[in-house]
Formats: structure tokens, C-alpha cells, sequence
């Protein structure tokens, strides 16, 4: 066992930035492992995402290429994983946190009776032992986990976690591998873009808020505009969820998403510990709050004590017109 | 049809300390069935109603865990099973999920196991998957919405909410289904059901019961920690909204954050 394999997840066609950040957060660890950096694209079609893979500093891109790959299934990609596994022999496999990979590493590190880490924050090689830390408990406990020695460890990052490879290397080779023999249990029906959805993992910037905005009407006349301003995506407190203002899928927290962009704005959000669950990890944090004792006041990079019906539209406003948008 | 939930106990909140073997103190926190695992019990309940059998509500626990079982048998479960063993106490997300595939074969006549998305405590999530893989059925993760079950014809078909695109899946028959939080509406037990369960105790199965020894953890904790605080942070002052709204904008630019 040596070295590092990142699986490439792609957004329409490129290397998705997840991916991107594992290559360059795996440059580093494969150095230490004493190994190489090597990738693997599994899909329908592959070659561009593994010339992409290669600029990102590849040694080896593993591709596994087939009509059947083009729609994620466990089974389908699972079997592909091993079949690279088996040809890389990497010491450390580094995959995305998102819930797709989830489902796919677990499987994997099962499969391969693997050491697993789910939602990696940060990773580090010790005397050629890797070591992964991973929040648990809503954020409460950092849990740093060692693994056994002899068996490969299956990491799944969190977003955001490290940055990207700086990309234009050259040099590394694309090995293509046979598609394995499975026993394929699922069937993929259909795949729909969900309506209105936001990748809130995504987002570099992030509006929030919660039962401070009083009404429906309130939260949808403050906030999507102001994350508009800011160019990100907004979100919101289980409180306002719960109550039907909002999809779940905007809801922040350690029963929603869990998310660490580059700047978190939450307005009229008081930072219950399961709110802050989901948020405290991103890098700068921005409350607005009538209330001077609000929790997220203890968390935040700047706080603005004022009313969000004044505060909002003037910010909105000021943004606009500074940012030109 | 024999469905299986399986189970957690949890504390309701996370406001846990550490004890200094690493491991977690969660004394005086009240203890709930996991957030998720409620609405998988509701949903193995609907489906229970609709082609009959027994619903099995299965936990790898201890004792403590007996009090959440009972409110899943007083919500509608038919069967409870505790899996209990010194030797389980610190096995990982993976080998637990070998414990219950243990259990679950050990049964034999189980078609369907709901599971939830995750843990609120451990908050891992691969247990389901590791349950499927374990057991070599098929997985259908992140489920917000059960189709069809189809015992005659052998399958499953159901919504995967992503976090972007919803896929409809049909798997094959017996399958490992894990539940998002908005997929039904999980019942409140009577009282009068409440009470009737309080005496029942769950048979326990052992790791000698199950056949299972020389598991191990491939992860361990080496090091537990609470979050390191957030550097102190700034209130931004002014003598109104606008001029606080305008030192704010400029605090952003500055620092390079927008
Ligand atoms: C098992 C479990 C899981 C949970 N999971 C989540 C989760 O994933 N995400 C989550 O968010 N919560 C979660 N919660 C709920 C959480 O405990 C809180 O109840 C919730 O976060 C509160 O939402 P809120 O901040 O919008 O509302 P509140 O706590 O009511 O806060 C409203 C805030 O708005 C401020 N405010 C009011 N009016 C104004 C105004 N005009 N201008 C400015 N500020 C104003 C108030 O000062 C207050 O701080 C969970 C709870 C449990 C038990
Ligand atoms: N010890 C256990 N006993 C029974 N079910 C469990 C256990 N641990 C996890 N689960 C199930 O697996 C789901 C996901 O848990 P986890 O992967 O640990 O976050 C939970 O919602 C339960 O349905």
C-alpha cells in the first residue's frame, strides 16, 4: 500500500472543486506517504475529466469507462472503485462528503474491510500512519481517528476543507481498466434537477434566517435578496423550516445541511447548538440580532446588534451599490 | 413481510462532555430515539399496515436503550431484538454494521430494513450502507420517499433526495433503505399503548448467540477534544443602522471576504 487515490467527481463535464481540493490537500499527503498521487474516473465517458486529472497532478489517472457507469450506482461503482484499489494499492482513498459519496465509501470501506472517516475536516500523516479529524456530536466533540495498521482508509472530505491544486502539471499517464463483472441490484428509473435547488455545501457564501424575520413574506422580501447581493445562496433556521416558510432543503444545522463557506451571514438566527452544528466551521461568520446575548454573537467574526427589518434593506442596498451588482 | 428498523438511542441534545477515556459522557442529557430513526420506524410502520407480518425494531446497545424500544413497539413495532455484548462496546460504524447483518441473517426471513440518514450523536452515516454491503443486498440511501414495496414481485422503489437532483431508484428485494428527515410524519403513541408495553424486555442476543468474535475496529479515536474557540470576535458600532451597515461593508472588503 502506498500513496493516495482521489475519486473525481465531475459538475457538467469538469472536475468538480471538491475534487480539485483533494488533489491538492493529496499532493501533500502522498509526499509524506512516500507514495505517488493517483486518481480515478469512473463514468460513462471519461477522457476529458482525465486530462483534467492529469493537469491537476495525477501520476496515474485509473479510468473505468462504460455506457452503465454514466448514472452512479452503488454496485456499478463500487465494483470499479476495487478493480482500482486492487491496480493502485493506495495506503489512503480521499472522496467528497457529499451524500452520493456516502453512499459510495461506505460501501467501498466496507467492501475492502477499510478503515473509514466520514466528514474529514482535516487529515495528516504521522510516521507513514494517516490520522483524520472529524467533528461529531454537532460540532461539540473534534474526534481525531488513527486507523489500523495494514488495511487502507476510505476518507470522506467536507467541503471546503483544503485548498485546490493549483492545476497545469503534467507528465502523469491515463490507465485504463476493464469493467468489472457485477451483480447490479438497482436500477435507476430517472434522475430530476430538484426544483429550486441550492447546493448549499456549495456556496461560498451563505445568507441565513430564522424566526427574527417574523413571516414567510418578511424572510422571502429580506433574505434571497440580500444573498443575491452577495452572489450566494441563502438558508435557514429548522424553527422556519419547521414552520413551512421554507423548504427543508435550506435548513442549516445538525438535522440539515451542514456547510462551511467562505462567509455565513445569519440574520434573526439566536445559534441554538444544533444551528451552530452546521455552521460553525465556516470561515467567517456575520449575526445581526436585536438581542446583544444571542448565541451566534459568540461565534461570529463581526456582529451587528439592530432590528433585520432596518438592517437588511440598508445592507442589501449598501452591497449593491459598492459591488456594482 | 418481516421489515426491520433499526435503532438508536440518543442524547436530545449535544452538550456532551468527555470522560478521560475518550469516550463520551452524555449523564444528565434526556435520551431520545434518534431524530432519523423515528421517521424510519414510521416508515416501516406504513408499509407493515399495508402487506402485514411482523416489524422488528433491532438496537446494538445496552440495557439503557431498552426505555426508546419500548416507544417504537407503543408507536406500532410487532417484535423488539437487543443486540447486547461487552465485546461490542467500542467497534466502529463498520464492524456494528456487521454485528446486526449478523442478527439480521440469524432471523432469515427479513425482506426490508429501514434505517435513518444518520446519527445526531456520531453523525456518520455509514451504517446503512456497511448493513447492506454486509449483508450483500441492495442499499437505497437517502430516501425521502417510498414508492413501492413489492414483496410478491421482490422490490423496492423509491426517491433519493440528493442535494441537487432527486433519483428514482428500484432495487431488488431484500434491500437496506435509509430515511430523510421530511418523509412522513412520525405518530405519538397513546398512552394507553405506552403503558402497555412498559414491562416488555426486548430478548438479547450475544456476540456467542450471533457467532460473531475477533471483530475489530479499523478506526479508533486517538484524540477527543471540544471545538477550539472562534477567535474573539467584532461588534460593529456606529450611531445608526446605516453608518453600523456601512462599517460593515467595509470590514468585508477589507478583509477580503466579499
Ligand atoms: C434534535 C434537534 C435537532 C435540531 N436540528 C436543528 C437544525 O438542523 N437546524 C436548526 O436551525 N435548528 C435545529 N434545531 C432547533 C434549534 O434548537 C432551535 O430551536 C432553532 O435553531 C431556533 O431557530 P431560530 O434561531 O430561527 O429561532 P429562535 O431561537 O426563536 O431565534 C430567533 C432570533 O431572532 C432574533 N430576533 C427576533 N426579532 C428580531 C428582529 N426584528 N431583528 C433581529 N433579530 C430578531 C431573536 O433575538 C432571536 O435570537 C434542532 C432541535 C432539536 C431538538
Ligand atoms: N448501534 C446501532 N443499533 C441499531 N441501529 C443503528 C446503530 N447505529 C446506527 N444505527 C442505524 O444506522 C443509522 C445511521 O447511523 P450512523 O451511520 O451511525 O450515523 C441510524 O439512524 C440507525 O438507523
Amino acid at each position: 500500500m502506498a500513496g493516495v487515490l482521489v475519486y473525481i467527481e465531475q459538475v457538467g463535464g469538469d472536475v468538480a472543486a471538491v475534487s480539485r481540493e483533494l488533489m491538492g490537500k493529496g499532493q501533500e499527503l502522498a509526499a509524506s506517504l512516500g507514495g505517488p498521487l493517483n486518481a480515478l474516473v469512473v463514468g460513462g465517458d471519461v477522457a476529458g475529466l482525465a486530462n483534467q486529472a492529469v493537469a491537476l497532478g495525477a501520476a496515474t489517472v485509473y479510468t473505468v469507462s462504460d455506457a452503465s457507469l454514466a448514472t452512479y450506482t452503488t454496485d456499478g461503482h463500487v465494483a470499479a472503485a476495487i478493480a482500482a484499489v486492487g491496480a493502485a494499492q493506495p495506503a489512503l482513498m480521499l472522496a467528497s462528503a457529499s451524500f452520493q459519496m456516502r453512499d459510495f465509501g461506505a460501501a467501498l470501506a466496507a467492501d475492502l474491510d477499510a478503515g473509514l472517516a466520514v466528514d474529514v475536516t482535516d487529515l495528516k500523516v504521522d510516521g507513514g500512519a494517516v490520522s483524520a479529524v472529524r467533528p461529531s456530536h454537532g460540532g461539540n466533540v473534534i474526534n481525531t481517528y488513527s486507523f489500523a495498521a495494514g488495511r487502507p482508509v476510505v476518507a470522506l472530505v467536507r467541503k471546503q476543507s483544503f485548498a485546490e491544486a493549483a492545476g497545469g502539471a503534467s507528465g502523469g499517464t491515463v490507465t485504463s481498466l476493464p469493467l468489472p463483472a457485477t451483480t447490479m441490484r438497482t436500477q435507476v428509473n430517472n434522475v430530476a434537477p430538484k426544483t429550486g435547488a441550492v447546493n448549499l455545501t456549495d456556496a461560498a457564501i451563505i445568507v441565513s434566517g430564522g424566526r427574527g424575520l417574523s413571516d414567510k413574506d418578511n424572510y422571502y422580501k429580506l433574505i434571497p435578496p440580500l444573498a443575491e447581493a452577495l452572489g450566494g445562496a441563502y438558508g435557514a433556521s429548522r424553527a422556519i423550516v419547521d414552520a413551512g416558510w421554507v423548504p427543508y432543503e435550506h435548513q442549516v444545522g445538525q438535522t440539515g445541511k451542514t456547510v462551511s463557506p467562505k462567509l455565513y451571514v445569519a440574520a434573526g438566527v439566536s445559534g441554538a447548538i444544533q444551528h451552530l452544528a452546521g455552521m460553525r466551521t465556516s470561515r467567517n461568520i456575520v449575526a445581526i440580532n436585536k438581542d446583544p446575548e444571542a448565541p451566534m454573537f459568540r461565534v461570529a467574526t463581526f456582529g451587528l446588534v439592530g432590528d433585520v427589518n432596518e438592517v437588511l434593506p440598508l445592507l442589501t442596498a449598501e452591497l449593491r451599490q459598492r459591488l456594482g451588482r | 413481510m418481516h421489515i426491520v428498523v433499526c435503532m438508536k438511542q440518543v442524547p436530545r441534545d449535544n452538550s456532551v462532555k468527555i470522560n478521560s477515556d475518550l469516550s463520551i459522557n452524555a449523564d444528565g442529557i434526556e435520551k431520545i430515539i434518534n431524530l432519523f430513526d423515528e421517521y424510519a420506524i414510521e416508515e416501516g410502520l406504513a408499509w407493515n399496515e399495508k402487506h402485514g407480518g411482523k416489524l422488528t425494531v433491532l438496537s446494538m446497545g445496552i440495557d439503557e436503550w431498552v426505555e426508546q424500544m419500548r416507544r417504537a413497539l407503543a408507536m406500532g413495532a410487532t417484535d423488539s431484538l437487543l443486540l447486547k455484548d461487552a465485546s461490542f462496546a467500542n467497534l466502529d460504524t463498520l464492524a456494528a454494521a456487521k454485528v446486526v447483518a449478523a442478527a439480521i441473517k440469524k432471523l432469515g426471513d427479513v425482506d426490508l430494513v429501514f434505517c435513518g440518514r444518520n446519527s445526531t450523536d456520531d453523525e456518520s452515516g455509514a451504517f446503512a450502507p456497511a448493513l447492506a454491503r454486509a449483508l450483500g443486498w441492495a442499499q437505497l440511501t437517502y430516501v425521502g420517499k417510498v414508492l413501492e414495496v413489492d414483496p410478491a414481485g421482490k422490490k423496492v422503489t423509491a426517491e433519493r433526495h440528493l442535494e441537487t437532483v432527486i433519483e428514482t431508484v428500484t432495487a431488488s428485494l431484500p434491500a437496506v433503505v435509509s430515511v430523510i428527515k421530511d418523509i412522513n410524519s412520525p405518530r405519538y403513541p397513546s398512552l394507553l399503548k405506552i403503558k402497555k408495553v412498559a414491562k416488555i424486555q426486548p430478548p438479547v442476543w450475544t456476540a456467542a448467540d450471533l457467532g460473531v468474535s475477533g471483530l475489530s475496529a479499523a478506526a479508533t479515536i486517538s484524540s477527543r477534544v471540544p471545538p477550539p474557540p472562534r477567535p474573539s470576535g467584532e461588534i460593529i458600532d456606529g450611531p445608526d443602522a446605516a453608518a453600523k451597515v456601512r462599517k460593515l461593508v467595509d470590514k468585508l472588503l477589507e478583509n477580503q471576504i466579499i
